[in-house]
């Protein structure tokens, strides 16, 4: 367990987020933005417990924010895919450069 | 051992996580994503945090996926497999997202993280010594700590944590989330 040095924690988390801002800016379908969204924040999360478990001198504070992010992903998918169903029957398409109605 | 098992898992969750943004069928993706939580619940195993693995499998791969999947099967029928997945600015994006690579790991690299393998050692050489007694308390802390969920309930409520206050906030973020999610994809009654 302590053989391992945090910064290969922060590597991994930070490859994680590299690969999902990827996702959210090429991919075409709104679903898969929103997965994109998720791996995200589960790279933050990633950090956020790493940083704990070596830095945290017993604080809970970095535990308690994973919560809270669990539970605004969560909140925030099912709200993201109403919006995207919603869209689809406006536009019969769930592509994000399809919807452009607030476009000048 | 358990070094080889993290690296091995690392390597999941890095492979899954490419599938995800680069399959074609959204199913696919979907269950790519799955995969993804899975080994990052892994890591929160590793790290001591049972807890929040188990929330982790629960909510990513019991609900978010499930719901990802309804979603996708909702908004399918237009979509064929001949089309493009990506949109017309790949390059950009792949420029803007190894940029930000490259920006984490010049900072992870020059961090003061990077000095020792433990965090003891790097905590030693970044206190000033001219407290000795400080020296002497974070020599003798304990390293790991045990992290229950009783610990961890009371560290959401204790009041003078701060958290209480964020804690019900959360509640009614959920429940509103709720209630916005049957408006928004609730059929239009006109």
């Amino acid at each position: 367990m302590n053989q391992i040095p945090v910064v290969h924690f922060l590597y991994l988390s930070a490859l994680l987020f590299g690969i999902g801002l990827f996702g959210v800016l090429a991919r075409k379908n709104a679903i898969s933005v929103l997965m994109g969204i998720e791996l995200m924040l589960n790279a933050v999360n990633i950090n956020f417990l790493a940083f704990a478990k070596f830095w945290g001198q017993g604080s809970l504070t970095g535990p308690v924010f994973v919560v809270f992010i669990i539970t605004i992903a969560a909140a925030e998918a099912a709200v993201a895919l109403a919006i995207v169903i919603s869209i689809y029957r406006q536009l019969k398409s769930a592509n994000v450069d399809e919807a452009h109605y607030l476009k000048g | 051992m358990t070094q080889t098992i993290f690296y091995l898992v690392a390597g999941v969750i890095v492979a899954s996580a490419v599938l995800v943004v680069t399959l074609r069928n959204l199913f696919h993706c979907a269950l790519a994503l799955a995969l993804t939580m899975f080994g990052i619940s892994g890591i929160y195993l590793y790290l001591g945090w049972e807890f929040l693995a188990a929330v982790q499998v629960l909510i990513y791969v019991g609900a978010v996926t499930v719901l990802i999947i309804f979603g996708i099967m909702l908004t399918r029928k237009v979509m064929d497999d001949n089309a493009r997945v990506m949109n017309n600015q790949v390059l950009i994006s792949l420029i803007a997202a190894l940029a930000i690579l490259f920006l984490f790991f010049e900072v992870i690299c020059r961090s003061p993280f990077q000095m020792g393998d433990h965090p003891s050692a790097v905590m030693m050489a970044s206190i000033p010594t001219n407290g000795s007694d400080q020296l002497v308390a974070m020599n003798s802390a304990p390293q790991f700590y045990a992290n229950d969920v009783a610990a961890l309930g009371a560290a959401l409520l204790k009041p003078q944590n701060g958290f209480a206050f964020a804690f019900e906030f959360v509640s009614i973020l959920l429940l509103s989330a709720l209630v916005g999610a049957v408006v928004v994809a609730r059929k239009d009654p006109s």
